[in-house]
């Protein structure tokens, strides 16, 4: 026992235990990543020529010496396993929440979101209750911006249309003295 | 807006943000690590955060004011309030008393914020700011000013949240959690002193809990402002100071529902939908209502396959937040006398019900035996654009033209083939940017209870004044009548008069006239549509504002617009006088067709959703859905086409109602080219592009031509006009719906019994 | 041991016995084509259904002890049709059949034993206990001619 013990304790110590990211489930060897940055002494050596060019030759530079990647069309539904139906036959809705009648506060809707078409439910006759056999009917995502939502609807090959709240407004200053004024008729007469 | 459409405007804007990024991200180089600042950026990752920084650089303005909300510096014009400011530096100040379509009151004190230099906190939502103003919306003498202020305002507010119908959805509730203090220094354990105030009595719509009351006055301006019903008030003062209606007295107004929205608490409650949901236990559909022209946008709030409520939705376009009364309360309409199944008449003659391949085949076999001149289809008030266009695809198919709505519109002149003449041409919008109204056969407070406060606005601010030719009714603003013969408008328009009316529209800049449709049913409806085109355009080519549209006509009901875009003719008339044999009513319930005027053996065919005049003469019954129940196209009085969304199950075995057509064309053996939704919407735009284009008008235009058309009709008109809707109890109940709904009839009811009351 | 024991005709005799028992040939192919056995045994008792219950000792535990359905059950018969107070004699909860046995309690509150109806027109049927969401419109009735 004591015996297995301490070589265990002596196999740390052996070249094995030092190749132990080549277990690892990351498919990137420890050496092909930058060096661990609490081990570097001094800011990284930059070119001379880098820093007083000018932005514009700077990014012309580095567009030079990359690759250019083109945004492909994603289309997740030949390996997201959701059912044909619920892919062809859905119609998302991408719509900035309305503001709720019954308050004032406008934090909660400030964003976008997606919901999809409602399906028929039935009636449970014991209690009353609906059931739905859709499994999208709950989902409603959030988003920061329409074309973030588009570009989800399009991965997942839903058809989406966007409705536009007229929410514009014309910018008026309000008045407390119309409330008095003598030959108005914002003038107030109940109080 | 199409895809292509929107990728474009978005790719636009994205390079306009580029201009400024390289600046920015210049910046940012000499700052951070260089070794981040050179790493290749993608131009996809790159560009949210270059369109954040365009989004917070301001740039000066010279008419503007530069104020600085929490050290942020904004451009707002001058005599702004510091609430408006702040909502533009997207800080929310809180308030109870403050209503942005309101006048402000300042007496909740809600809004205090610290202002640099000034001594005292100010109310934000009445101080006009100053240029250089340093407001201060979160410092520590804001947040203690506004725990004070809520400290205050719940010593006299009751703790009944749990059986409070505003809970969840309630101001005070949410604004206590966010600016109240943590702990109470209520001590008056005994409740010696707790302030209770008696409920008033302000008719079947609202429930008053007044103990609940925080004196916000939102309700009493409501009245007064919009509504312009000067029943509310406050009387006494201090701890005894009450808001309430001086003398018992229902609530006479057809906006009366909209204070209920107003109300930051739970005293101003919604009667019919008292102890019925939790806000977070239902769930909310956007969509339109038709239960009047304008196709006010709502959200339908259901919870197990059922309408519980209905409350307005945003649109600054049509109806800013307000609702009218009959849109808000029919809903439960929709519960009552529906149409859930098939029917046929037995040998008896009575009505039973059927499956729906024995009500199709009678109903395919009655069309297809019938010879084409001898069918007839009247579309009723509540028809959606799909069922329209089907049902006139299908009527043609089997050779018939006779394809028309209840609703009455003289085809002489230029007709229903110039859009310009049978719609709201000025808009509603632009209603309170007019600086005179001339009112022609209308009630537009009952007919199109938001526009009139869209009128009403502009009467208020805008100081616009408003004529009215037709019976003398109340429109909640003073006007002057003119008279109630029809030919005082041939007179204006002929130029014969000199009334103050003609001077009063030829001095304004910004005119508009509106023609009630209903004055166009009568035998001169042509000559005075005539009359009124040619005084409208008289008027609008003389003005400076060249894209400013003088014309009006204000159409009766939701589907009358896209049934005259399709191409139905307006009005049974002729029509039916030639012994029809079969008729297909799409949801006609107005008693224009009755079966005294019919054949005895014609075959009535029925489809709708309630059990109506249309159902009670029908031989077929089939059950369709109401406005809440299908994915529906409505095209509003102004010509604006939009969609009602499904909220609930159609009951029973009731179906959409395109759906029911395209059925029964299969089985007439004329075949309909659409099986889907798109490809029905497909047709509608090949027939008209207005009536897909959702949420969208478009500008009319060959007014003169219409007006050349109508010279030869310019004949002596002598008659008076009357409207239909002449008091409130006149407008509870106008279509199937509203007829269905007990709230609208206990309305009536109410109103009567305030008549009879002596205040 | 005797001769007839072990030329194995004692089980023919009980085989006759039991043919005897059972009233007949015919009648005991009868119930031997209703009830997939046959037995004999001393009737212990009948209940009201007119199911006869037998008990033979010389047959294994479990098997001593058998039901006869009654002849109105046809083959129409289940185990819900034994009333509750044979039920405890069938699964040898005790001893006594429900007419011997004295400590049986009879309250006045003890409703009659029903079979299970299960499957037959007069089954329970569960309904709905809500209330409808939507009235539908009664058309209004022409003339009773």
């Amino acid at each position: 026992m004591l015996k297995a013990v301490s070589r265990a304790a002596g196999l740390a110590k052996t070249q094995l235990s030092k190749s132990l990211p080549a277990l690892s489930t990351c498919s990137v060897r420890l050496q092909t990543c930058p060096p661990d940055p609490t081990c570097i002494k001094e800011a990284w050596k930059i070119e001379n020529e880098s820093i007083i060019s000018m932005p514009d030759e700077q990014r012309q530079k580095n567009a030079l010496e990359s690759t250019i990647t083109v945004p492909t069309k994603v289309d997740l539904t030949p390996v997201n396993g959701v059912p044909e139906e619920h892919i062809k036959t859905r119609r998302v809705r991408i719509y900035k929440p309305s503001k709720n009648a019954m308050q004032s506060g406008t934090n909660n809707i400030h964003h976008w979101e997606m919901e999809f078409d409602n399906r028929q439910r039935w009636e449970n006759p014991l209690m009353g209750w609906t059931s739905t056999g859709d499994p999208l009917s709950n989902m409603k995502i959030q988003f920061s911006s329409p074309d973030e939502a588009i570009e989800h609807c399009e991965k997942n090959g839903w058809m989406w249309y966007i409705d536009e709240p007229k929410i514009e407004k014309s910018e008026k200053p309000k008045n407390y003295g119309l409330n008095f004024s003598w030959n108005r008729r914002t003038r107030v007469s109940t109080k | 807006m199409t895809k292509a459409d929107y990728y474009c405007s978005v790719k636009l804007s994205r390079c306009r943000c580029c201009q400024s990024k390289f600046f920015n991200e210049s910046i940012r180089m000499l700052r951070q690590p260089l070794t981040r600042a050179l790493a290749l950026k993608s131009p996809t990752r790159a560009a949210p955060l270059a369109a954040r920084c365009q989004a917070t650089q301001i740039q000066p303005q010279p008419d503007k004011v530069e104020v600085f909300i929490d050290d942020k510096p904004v451009y707002v014009l001058p005599g702004t309030t510091i609430l408006q400011a702040t909502a533009q530096a997207g800080v929310e100040i809180p308030r109870f008393c403050y209503h942005e379509r309101l006048a402000v009151a300042g007496n909740c004190r809600m809004c205090l914020v610290e202002v640099e230099k000034s001594p005292k906190p100010a109310a934000a939502c009445a101080m006009p700011v100053m240029k250089g103003m340093r407001v201060k919306t979160n410092s520590d003498l804001t947040r203690k000013a506004r725990e004070g202020v809520m400290e205050f305002l719940l010593v006299n507010h009751p703790l009944d949240c749990p059986i409070c119908d505003q809970g969840g959805e309630c101001d005070l509730q949410d604004q206590s959690m966010a600016f109240g203090s943590d702990k109470s220094r209520f001590t008056d354990i005994h409740f010696s002193g707790k302030r209770a105030v008696e409920d008033k009595d302000v008719g079947p719509l609202i429930k008053t809990i007044m103990t609940r009351c925080i004196h916000c006055t939102r309700c009493i301006r409501f009245a007064s402002e919009v509504a312009g019903v000067d029943d509310f008030g406050t009387t006494g003062r201090g701890t005894d100071m009450q808001v309430g209606t001086y003398v018992e007295k229902m609530f006479l107004s057809e906006l009366s529902g909209n204070i209920i929205d107003l109300c930051p608490v739970g005293a101003l409650t919604s009667k019919p939908y008292s102890f019925a949901a939790r806000p977070w236990e239902t769930r909310r559909i956007d969509s339109v209502d038709v239960l009047d022209p304008l196709g006010s946008n709502i959200v339908v709030t259901t919870r197990t396959n059922e309408v519980l409520r209905i409350l307005p939705r945003t649109n600054e376009e049509i109806n800013e937040e307000w609702l009218s009364d009959k849109s808000r309360f029919a809903c439960d309409g929709l519960k009552r006398q529906r149409l859930v199944t098939p029917m046929l008449t037995d040998s008896r003659g009575n009505l039973t019900p059927v499956e729906w391949e024995d009500a199709i085949v009678a109903a395919a076999r009655a069309l297809r035996d019938c010879p084409p001149e001898k069918l007839l289809v009247v579309a009723g008030d509540m028809a959606d654009a799909e069922s329209l266009m089907a049902l006139k695809d299908l009527a043609n198919k089997l050779g018939s033209e006779n394809v028309c709505t209840e609703q009455y519109f003289p085809l002489e002149g230029a007709g229903i083939d110039l859009r310009s003449s049978y719609l709201l041409n000025t808009k509603i919008a632009n209603v309170e940017d007019a600086d005179f109204v001339l009112l022609i056969g209308t009630n537009v407070r009952f007919e199109a209870p938001l526009l009139n406060a869209r009128i009403r606005k502009a009467y208020v601010h805008k100081e616009t004044d408003i004529a009215l030719i037709g019976p003398q009714v109340d429109l909640t603003y003073d006007y002057l009548h003119v008279g109630e013969s029809a030919s005082i408008v041939k007179d204006l328009a002929t130029g014969t008069s000199s009334h103050e009316v003609m001077k009063r529209l030829q001095q304004a800049k910004r005119p508009i006239v509106i023609l009630g449709a209903d004055q166009l049913k009568t035998p001169e409806g042509s000559a005075l549509l005539a009359y009124t085109q040619e005084l409208a355009l008289k008027v609008q080519e003389k003005l400076a504002d060249k894209e400013w549209k003088v014309l009006n006509v204000l159409q009766r009901t939701a589907s009358q617009v896209a049934a005259l875009d399709i191409g139905y003719k307006p009005g049974v008339g002729k029509l039916l006088q030639s012994g029809p044999k079969v008729v297909y009513l799409l949801g006609a319930d107005n008693g224009v067709v009755s079966r005294d005027q019919l054949p005895k053996d014609a075959v009535v065919i029925y489809q709708g959703h309630h059990g109506d005049n249309g159902a009670a003469i029908a031989d077929i019954v089939l059950p369709g859905a109401a406005y809440t129940e299908k994915r529906a196209t409505y095209v509003n009085a102004e010509g604006r086409a939009q969609q009602t969304l499904v909220a609930v199950t159609p009951p029973g075995k009731a179906r959409e109602d395109w759906k029911i057509i395209r059925a029964l064309s299969e089985v007439v053996g004329e075949r309909l080219p659409y099986d889907n939704l798109d490809e029905i919407r497909d047709r509608l735009s090949q027939v008209s592009p207005a009536l897909v284009n959702y949420g969208n008008v478009q500008d009319n235009n060959y007014f003169a031509q219409a007006r050349a058309l109508a010279q030869s009709l310019q004949k002596p008109i002598s008659g008076k006009m009357d409207v239909q809707l002449k008091q409130l109890e006149d407008y509870f109940m106008t279509d199937s719906i509203s007829r269905a709904s007990p709230t609208m009839a206990k309305c009536v009811q109410a109103v009567l019994k305030q008549k009879q009351s002596s205040y | 041991m005797s001769v007839g024991k072990i030329l194995g005709l004692d089980k023919v005799v009980t085989l006759f016995n039991i043919i005897r028992q059972n009233g007949g040939i015919r009648a005991s192919l009868y119930k031997l084509y209703r009830q997939d056995e046959l037995k004999d045994g001393v009737l212990v008792g009948e209940d009201k259904f007119g199911n006869k219950y037998y008990e033979n000792p010389r047959y294994f535990y479990s098997r001593n002890r058998w039901v006869e359905y009654s002849d109105k059950f046809n083959m129409d018969y289940d185990g819900s049709q034994i009333p509750a107070e044979w039920f405890g004699w069938m699964h040898y909860k005790t001893d006594l059949p429900p007419h011997q046995d004295p400590s049986r309690p009879r309250y006045k509150w003890m409703t009659n034993y029903n079979e299970n109806l299960t499957g037959t027109t007069a089954q329970y049927v569960p309904y709905s206990t809500t209330r409808p969401k939507v009235e539908a419109w009664l058309p209004p009735r022409k003339s009773s001619v």
